[in-house]
């Protein structure tokens, strides 16, 4: 009997023994080499970038305690959503040395201050570092064990807006303006995960148009502006003349016709006309929403 | 304990060997393996390195078109492989599929090759997709456009690359315009000058008239529960207006892009030269019947010089009609005047949706007048499906051509 308990608790100790060695190999820790390509081949793809703290300068402080650097989002891998990486640095105090990591969550979400347990990568023994963002460049500088490590991370698809010029195509800020990198899979092109908004027969006159804009009367915006998501594009209407424009609607654009919002007819013109545009046998009239109908 | 000696030599030995085969492993990996994964993280490295300064070149080129560097040197080559032999405006190389791939096939000193992508029917001659919200559920997506996959010759690494098809659009500047042909007299409560202004718009119109090879691309990617009926025009016909198109599959089309069919007033305000281009908010819209010039009446019916302001009948004589065949308004719109006919939607006066200044009448009928519109029935192209307002051509035509463009508004 005495026997039997001693042989199972061998093999319970060959086990554990055999368990802990494997840990080595599951380990999220990766040499400053790979940690960069596994990082370069995600964050090329990133749409945002914000939270950005340090502006160039080494991180001193707070001494041995984590803390956000910056946060990413970039689209999931067949870019049918995105997903958030938050970036934390713990800079090295003492006996805590400093480390690089780097924890993803789903959506487009904000960071907690301090990381969660589970990291999508982690790079220790680092200290000394420094992280700016110069003309679409992420530079992050470190050392790692002494050794000096300089990465420079190129973000093709940050776009800092549009420049409308008169007599010229709209020109995107970008680092290669026109081009975007994707993340291409079979499952970009599952129309059933498809988050863009409308369908080709929605109209305003039928109350199926899908408002991807609100403004209210004093010309401030109601909620979030989703007009970027609309699959067939969308339209302005007359509602309150703001001087930055309406709401908007998705879809197929017929103002003026019957029952259909009337035609933007401007902001600049005070001469007692009609601030919508309507078929020439309809007269534009305000809506319950105090949108310009035309009837 | 007699049972646990007989277990102990077998045991001690799986132990040993055991702790043997992790102790290697561990050390394989930590000793042997860095380097070599070293060396592979530093290839990958490179080969990304190499994938973005190719998806850089080819962005230059897709800006550039015909005045890229390499559209000299494959040229003839492209022709031949799309089989176009009449010459065409060159400047609709300019975020046009057609010069990637004829880079890729005739360029032997790329070090990238592209990928043709799968397509659900599986006979996707293209190098490309062609990609709208429309028609996919990748997330970021501004704009349409054409997605290419590029490969590493060395490393055989991948990169998607969505390059979009804005740059054949222009801006229309912020002011005052006005709809229509200008009246004369004093303006009364039936005759309106009927003016507006978009300070509070982005708007974004088409330089040219949609093409068969985009209306090719709608119909290879686009649902074709909305482009039944439409074939392919290819070859000679690829860089020609699209002109077999009814108005709801013109509007359809326009939407698969994300954009609206043109609108008149827009369409005038891009077109009717502004007497002074500094005064965005003139008092009155003084304007000429043409794009080019700010006289009422400087327009010279009997020469043939005209064929370059506009492509009217007698130009027929002179050369083959190509599309942009007219000089650029003001605004940048090509094809104002001449040319095939060219629908419009008119939220104003929707029976007067029809560009009627074209190759179907001379120089000296009255419908070479910007602001003057015929109508079209939208559904077919013979004579009574179209009002010309007792103005008719002279001659017997069986099938009109109509033509179109898009717009859209801008945040």
């Amino acid at each position: 009997m005495h026997a039997r308990v001693t042989v199972k608790c061998f093999f319970l100790l060959l086990m554990i023994f055999l368990l802990a060695s494997c840990k080595a190999f599951v380990s999220n820790e990766l040499s400053p080499e790979e940690a960069e390509i596994k990082i370069y081949q995600e964050w090329l793809y990133t749409f945002k970038i914000s939270d950005l703290k340090g502006n160039g300068e080494i991180f001193k402080r707070p001494p041995g305690i984590e803390q956000l650097i910056f946060r990413l989002v970039i689209p999931t891998i067949g870019g049918t959503s995105v997903k958030t990486q938050c970036i934390y640095y713990r800079v090295p105090y003492k006996e805590i040395e400093g480390l690089l990591k780097i924890i993803e969550q789903k959506n487009e979400s904000s960071c907690p201050d301090i990381s969660s347990s589970d990291s999508w990568l982690e790079l220790k023994a680092i200290s000394d570092l420094q992280v700016k963002l110069e003309n679409f460049k992420l530079i992050l500088n470190f050392k790692n064990k002494n050794n000096k490590i300089n990465w420079t991370f190129l973000l093709p698809n940050i776009n800092n807006g549009i420049t409308h010029e008169k007599y010229q195509a709209a020109k995107e800020q970008k680092l290669f303006p026109g081009l975007t990198f994707l993340r291409i899979t079979d499952e970009s092109f599952d129309l059933l995960r498809s988050k863009y908004l409308g369908k080709l027969s929605d109209r305003m006159g039928h109350g199926s148009a899908i408002r991807c804009h609100q403004v209210d009367k004093s010309c401030q915006t109601v909620g979030e502006n989703r007009c970027d998501s609309c699959q067939y594009g969308w339209y302005q209407v007359v509602d309150f003349n703001c001087p930055e424009g309406g709401s908007k609607f998705c879809g197929q654009n017929h103002c003026g016709e019957k029952n259909e919002p009337a035609c933007p007819r401007g902001t600049k013109l005070n001469d007692g006309l009609d601030e919508g545009i309507c078929q020439s046998d309809l007269s534009p009239v305000l809506n319950a929403e105090h949108i310009l109908v035309c009837q | 304990m007699k049972e646990f000696k007989s277990y102990i030599v077998p045991l001690l030995t799986l132990s040993l060997c055991a702790v043997l085969l992790t102790g290697s492993w561990f050390f394989y990996l930590k000793k042997d393996i860095p380097s070599a994964k070293s060396d592979q993280f530093i290839q990958d490295k490179e080969a990304l390195g190499r994938l973005l300064q190719n998806s850089s070149e080819i962005q230059k080129m897709w800006t550039e078109g015909e005045d890229s560097r390499v559209w000299g040197t494959i040229k003839t080559e492209c022709l031949r492989q799309f089989k176009i032999t009449s010459p065409f405006d060159e400047s609709l190389l300019r975020c046009n599929p057609m010069l990637l791939e004829c880079n890729f096939l005739f360029n032997p000193k790329l070090n990238y090759r592209l990928v043709k992508p799968e397509t659900n029917n599986g006979n996707n001659l293209k190098w490309y997709r062609y990609l709208t919200k429309s028609n996919s559920a990748h997330v970021g997506l501004e704009h349409s456009g054409f997605l290419f996959t590029i490969e590493d010759k060395l490393s055989h690494k991948h990169l998607d690359l969505f390059l979009a098809d804005q740059c054949q659009e222009v801006f229309l500047q912020k002011r005052i315009y006005a709809y229509g042909e200008e009246v004369i007299d004093k303006p009364s409560e039936d005759i309106e000058d009927y003016r507006f202004d978009n300070f509070n718009q982005n708007i974004y119109i088409d330089r040219h008239l949609v093409m068969n090879s985009e209306i090719n691309d709608w119909i290879d990617f686009g649902n074709p529960n909305f482009t039944k009926g439409l074939k392919k025009i290819e070859d000679d016909s690829l860089f020609m207006p699209a002109s077999g198109l009814d108005y709801n599959q013109m509007e359809n089309y326009c939407s698969f892009k994300g954009k609206q069919i043109l609108q008149a007033h827009y369409f005038d305000a891009a077109t009717f030269l502004p007497s002074d281009l500094t005064d965005t908010t003139p008092n009155k819209n003084n304007r000429s019947p043409y794009y080019w010039t700010k006289k009422k009446s400087e327009f010279k019916s009997d020469s043939l010089d005209n064929c370059a302001l506009f492509y009217a009948e007698e130009c027929q004589e002179k050369k083959r009609f190509q599309l942009n065949s007219s000089g650029p308004s003001w605004a940048g719109v090509l094809d104002s005047m001449g040319g095939i006919f060219e629908v419009m939607r008119n939220p104003i006066d929707p029976e007067s949706n029809l560009k009627a200044s074209s190759y179907y009448f001379n120089f000296k009928s009255s419908w070479h007048k910007l602001g003057f519109r015929a109508n079209w029935n939208g559904e077919g192209f013979e004579l009574r499906n179209f009002d010309f307002l007792g103005l008719n051509p002279a001659g017997a035509i069986d099938k009109f051509k109509v033509g179109f463009r898009c717009m859209r508004e801008s945040q």
